[in-house]
């Protein structure tokens, strides 16, 4: 996918003051999203996603070609890649409108 | 291994109970192919399940019934011998039609399962939301 990461077009995350080292690892801890590497890796999980999505989208196009033709030798082939790959296109609308909605919140603060 | 096990699982479970039904569907089929004494009966069709490593079940195989089959007196049949026998395949057909119903049942369990499966999906996917 030839889509980039919002730092590609000159975003730089906001980077916050650290009280002090025993502070900051209480409140991040191991899941913190405060540092520039774990945005990146945030984007990265959103574009394997995607990935993986249009892999299944591909394999469920296949098999409705072949359901039309008459090739399909298992009806439940087709029904449940259809099932999968709608539900991964759902994970992944949710995700991406949570990232939206995060962004916006981010848009909306004032400084 | 994934996020869509249960589907993945269930998937299985469906092909393994097609196979079954497609050999039920062949040995009914063929439960009145006769052949002449000197060939072998229709032998019918069984198909052997087993569960896979990372969750499941497959088709290990399909065994062959009795060759022998069934000699029965039928002089006014094309393909009677001297003796006016011949061979019957050995199907039970009151066994098959219970197996079928087994496998038929066991295909909409499957279905069944995938119906959950995506209804705890999408149950998933309402967390957070307002």
């Amino acid at each position: 996918m030839p889509v980039s990461g919002i730092g590609a077009v000159g975003f730089t995350p906001f980077v916050p003051p650290q009280v002090g080292a025993a502070a900051a690892a209480s409140t991040t801890g191991s899941s913190g999203v405060a540092s520039a590497s774990n945005g990146q890796a945030f984007g990265n999980l959103v574009l394997d996603g995607i990935d993986r999505l249009e892999g299944l989208q591909d394999k469920t196009d296949q098999l409705a070609v072949k359901a039309a033709t008459g090739d399909l030798t298992n009806i439940h082939d087709y029904t449940i890649a259809a099932a999968e790959a709608t539900t991964t296109t759902q994970v992944t609308m949710a995700v991406r409108n949570k990232a939206v909605e995060a962004f916006n919140e981010i848009m909306r603060m004032q400084v | 291994m994934g996020a869509f096990d249960m589907l993945r699982i269930a998937n299985s479970s469906l092909g393994m109970h097609q196979t079954w039904l497609d050999a039920l569907a062949d040995n009914i089929a063929n439960v009145n192919t006769v052949r002449s004494t000197s060939q072998t009966a229709y032998q019918a069709k069984h198909v052997m399940a087993q569960s896979l490593a990372g969750g499941g079940v497959g088709v290990a195989g399909i065994a062959l019934g009795d060759p022998t089959g069934r000699v029965e007196h039928s002089p006014d049949h094309p393909l009677a011998d001297a003796d006016g026998n011949v061979r019957a395949p050995e199907v039970d057909m009151s066994a098959q039609m219970s197996e079928l119903i087994m496998a038929q049942r066991g295909f909409q369990a499957s279905v069944q399962t995938t119906k959950t499966a995506q209804d705890t999906y999408s149950s998933a996917l309402q967390i957070g939301k307002s």
